[in-house]
């Protein structure tokens, strides 16, 4: 086991440092920054002046080996455009983005499971059917006019909820939803094909041979069973929730880390864009591996056959 | 019936009585009321992009005409562009003076002004600001001037070199440069540039409360600015989404929200509470690349009037601005100094044809790209489909604003072959930053696709004169020669479509979009709210 915990470790290892590689080459080949922070058609020697002062004019292993340094420091680097460190940015906007993150896991959960284990107990039926449409809607409804139809009903028409913003309760029910929709549906789906598995398998044909009443199959056997795969989607879905909701936080005006991202990408802050990759990466490589190693401790032959 | 001369005398002295205290009534009553002007109620303003917080520092203004919003909030210049004076409208200075010679400037302190930690605006402030400035121009104005003389505690006068005429309009424009805008000496260099960013003190009829980096900025009122400021509490939130903005301004959570895309026009004109601010913005114009050159078909000046001919401006206009954008003669926008009116070119598609084959291309050409300042590529594909009716045929290209702006400043060779560029900008103060920016050989963004020496030569001619009328003639023949031999072909000034909400006190747009320099709606401190 501590061998099996080692190696999963050593591989994380392995793929933040790719990551860091990757996303470091990626954000230059997008141009030069120096372009964006000086004034438009700036002179050469301005240009050499603003490169020199954040470190641009630096072959790219000394610029590689400064952001490591940046990310081993726990200070991300400096944003070039908020002269401010990336982790105080980034922490600054966390709360945000983990409250949106949250509330957006809950309603994909309220929506998805239910509706799953409905379509795969009725499989083939009228509810069933009702679950593909949602499941089929949830998947290919973009969330940025879904959040633009939300605005114009609640918002404009029935002036019911605020447009967008931080604030009270009322402020995250619809980026919440919005965000929410599109994983409820792929929630649904795992939620039905995974009950559908667990349904066909001898052990419930069992429990219902010993004539255990069926709620009582589906509640107390198939479902917990089920659960499984669901949750650990949910986990991953939630991370991706807090770093990468970026549309649905332009849209709803909401100052989460998602859009922290989108405004370096706009600037060509690098150490901006960096810093926010990383810690996503950081974020979902530490949740797999929570996960592979909760796997083993429940299931022996995983950390036998790996 | 006659009346005795006592009682004559009398009734006029009642009357002049009367009517002189009247007067002296309504006169105290009016100081009375200016002085004391109570900012009240709260105004939101919806940004259309992020927040960069470095705007909010004037030392390191980055020459664009975005930081002005911020700018004008916060801080203070000692002469400015406002309303519709150009650069010189007295600020911070109540007066100053130009030498003739323009050798030297000389700058009067108000009495009483003070940055919002209540420390006085001194000359000291002025010097450090200006000695400090590493932002857009910088080199020009440091160049150009040999000494700072502190005369007195409200006077000071900078000392050029030699003739410094443009002085006035660099230092004034707040979208040229910041060396004006003072910032509070002591206080920089204590917190520092980065720590300034944060948490900024300027001299400006708002001071910073909160700020959440890139998000919002919370601001108040500054009861001891010179000039009444109306509203208590100013917010501004960046909200990048079009849609949203409208929406927010529909249910009163905003009160003035910018750039309202083409297609949600028709939703604010529709809403008979809100009110649409189409501020004239940019120029655009069709550049051909390399037309000195005797093998480009653009060389041949039939050809480019054709193409003149051929661009129907007023569909653009109605497409790309909802008809809210102005179609006019020059490139060049006629808000700065020396910028000339020219006639609206007419559209005459026989007129193109004819020119077309008297220029030996009766059935027209390829062009290889087309390429429009990003993100404005459905007005290239526009001038695509116009210009096809004349034979000239051709793609569009497009790339990110950045490479646009690295290929531009590359030069020639990053244009190879047939090209078109259908350009567009916003500069400010004077005509020579355009022409400097975007026409003159080895200029920053044109680098050597255009080389007109004639013009070139009458252009250095310009900048060493220092006779303003000369200046202004030669200015003139320049932008002649451009427009008599199409070089540029000018398309239309696009329209920065804002809009307003019902709160805001305003009987038209121009109530609150003043200053003819700029986009935004300052001066701040003049925006009323209704009663309710």
């Amino acid at each position: 086991m501590r061998q099996f915990i080692v190696l999963r470790i050593l591989y994380s290892i392995v793929t933040l440092f790719i990551l860091s590689m990757t996303i470091f080459t990626i954000v230059r080949l997008t141009g030069d920054p120096a372009l964006l922070m000086a004034e438009p058609g700036a002179r050469p020697e301005d240009l050499a002046r603003v490169r020199q002062q954040w470190g641009l004019d630096r072959p790219w292993p000394v610029q590689y080996i400064s952001f490591m340094q940046n990310v081993f420091t726990g200070e991300l680097g400096k944003s070039f455009n908020y002269r401010l460190p990336v982790s105080e940015l980034y922490f600054q906007r966390l709360p945000n983005s983990l409250q949106l993150a949250l509330v957006a896991t809950m309603i994909s959960l309220l929506v998805g499971i239910p509706a799953g284990i409905i379509s795969a107990v009725r499989v083939n039926s009228l509810w069933d059917n009702l679950g593909k449409i949602i499941a089929l809607l949830g998947l290919s409804i973009p969330g940025f006019w879904l959040g633009l139809v939300l605005i114009l009903v609640f918002s404009v028409w029935l002036r019911w909820l605020p447009t967008s913003g931080t604030g009270d309760w009322r402020h995250l029910i619809m980026p919440a939803i919005a965000l929410g929709w599109y994983f409820s549906a792929s929630l649904l789906r795992l939620t039905r094909s995974s009950m559908l598995e667990v349904m066909r398998s001898e052990y419930i044909k069992l429990a219902r041979l010993k004539g255990l009443p069926e709620t009582v199959v589906i509640a107390m056997h198939a479902f917990k069973n089920a659960l499984i795969p669901v949750f650990t989607l949910a986990g991953v879905n939630l991370v991706v929730m807090v770093n990468a909701a970026v549309i649905i936080e332009v849209i709803f005006a909401w100052p989460g880390i998602g859009r922290l991202l989108y405004e370096g990408i706009f600037q060509r802050d690098f150490p901006l864009v960096q810093g926010v990759v990383v810690m996503a990466g950081f974020m979902i490589i530490g949740v797999n591996l929570l996960v592979d190693v909760l796997y083993a401790f429940i299931d022996p032959r995983i950390r036998l056959t790996r | 019936m006659m009346r005795s001369p006592w009682h004559r005398l009398l009734v006029t002295v009642l009357i002049v009585a009367l009517v002189g205290g009247a007067i002296a009534v309504a006169a105290a009553t009016a100081a009375a009321d200016s002085a004391k002007v109570v900012p009240k109620g709260k105004m939101t303003l919806a940004w259309h992009v992020n927040i960069a917080t470095r705007w909010l520092d004037p030392q390191e203004h980055d020459g664009t005409a975005t930081t002005d919003n911020f700018t004008t909030a916060i801080h203070d210049a000692l002469i400015k562009n406002q309303g519709t004076v150009l650069y010189d409208h007295p600020a911070l200075a109540e007066r100053f003076e130009f030498a003739q010679d323009a050798t030297s400037a000389t700058f009067w302190l108000r009495k009483g002004v003070k940055f919002h930690n209540g420390e006085p605006v001194t000359p000291e402030d002025v010097k450090f600001t200006y000695e400090n400035y590493r932002g857009a121009k910088a080199d020009v104005l440091k160049g150009q001037t040999q000494r700072i003389e502190i005369i007195d505690d409200r006077t000071i006068r900078f000392v050029f070199n030699g003739p410094f005429l443009d002085f006035p309009l660099i230092f004034g424009t707040a979208n040229v440069s910041g060396a004006g805008w003072i910032v509070p000496a002591k206080y920089y260099q204590q917190v520092g540039p980065d720590g300034f960013k944060q948490k900024p003190i300027g001299a400006g009829p708002y001071k910073l409360v909160r700020q959440e980096p890139g998000a919002k900025l919370e601001l108040e009122a500054f009861e001891d600015y010179y000039r009444p400021v109306h509203v208590k509490q100013f917010i501004i939130v960046s909200v990048p989404e079009g849609a949203t903005r409208v929406a927010m301004l529909e249910r009163d959570e905003a009160d003035i929200i910018y750039f309202v895309p083409g297609e949600l026009i028709g939703r604010v004109k529709a809403n008979a509470k809100l009110m649409l601010a189409p501020v004239l913005s940019g120029s655009w114009w069709l550049e051909f690349p390399d037309l000195q050159n005797p093998k480009n078909p653009f060389h041949d000046k039939r050809v480019r009037e054709a193409v003149s001919f051929a661009i129907d401006r007023r569909a653009m206009n109605e497409a790309e601005a909802g008809g809210l954008g102005k179609v006019h003669g020059n490139w060049i926008n006629n808000d700065v100094q020396y910028a000339i009116d020219w006639p609206e070119f007419e559209r005459d598609l026989g007129r193109a044809k004819q020119l077309m084959s008297e220029a030996g291309y009766p059935n027209g050409f390829e062009v290889d790209w087309l390429t429009p300042a990003p993100a404005y590529y459905s007005r290239g594909e526009r001038i695509i489909a116009q210009l096809r009716d004349i034979g000239i045929r051709t793609k569009l290209q497009v790339m990110e604003r950045g490479i646009f702006y690295q290929k531009l400043q590359a030069g020639l060779k990053e244009w190879p072959g047939r090209q078109i560029i259908l350009n567009g900008a916003r500069i400010g103060g004077s005509w020579a930053n355009w022409y400097e920016g975007h026409f003159k050989c080895g200029g920053f963004n044109s680098k050597d696709r255009f080389c007109v020496q004639e013009l070139d030569a009458k252009f250095e001619h310009y900048e060493k004169s220092i006779n303003p009328d000369e200046r202004q003639k030669l200015a003139e023949e320049v932008q002649r020669g451009i427009l008599e031999n199409y070089y540029f072909v000018p398309v239309f000034r696009h329209a920065f479509v804002n809009a307003i909400g019902p709160r805001i006190a305003a009987e038209r747009w121009q109530d609150v979009f003043q200053t003819i320099t700029t986009g935004y709606a300052f001066p701040w401190e003049d925006i009323k709210l209704r009663d309710k």
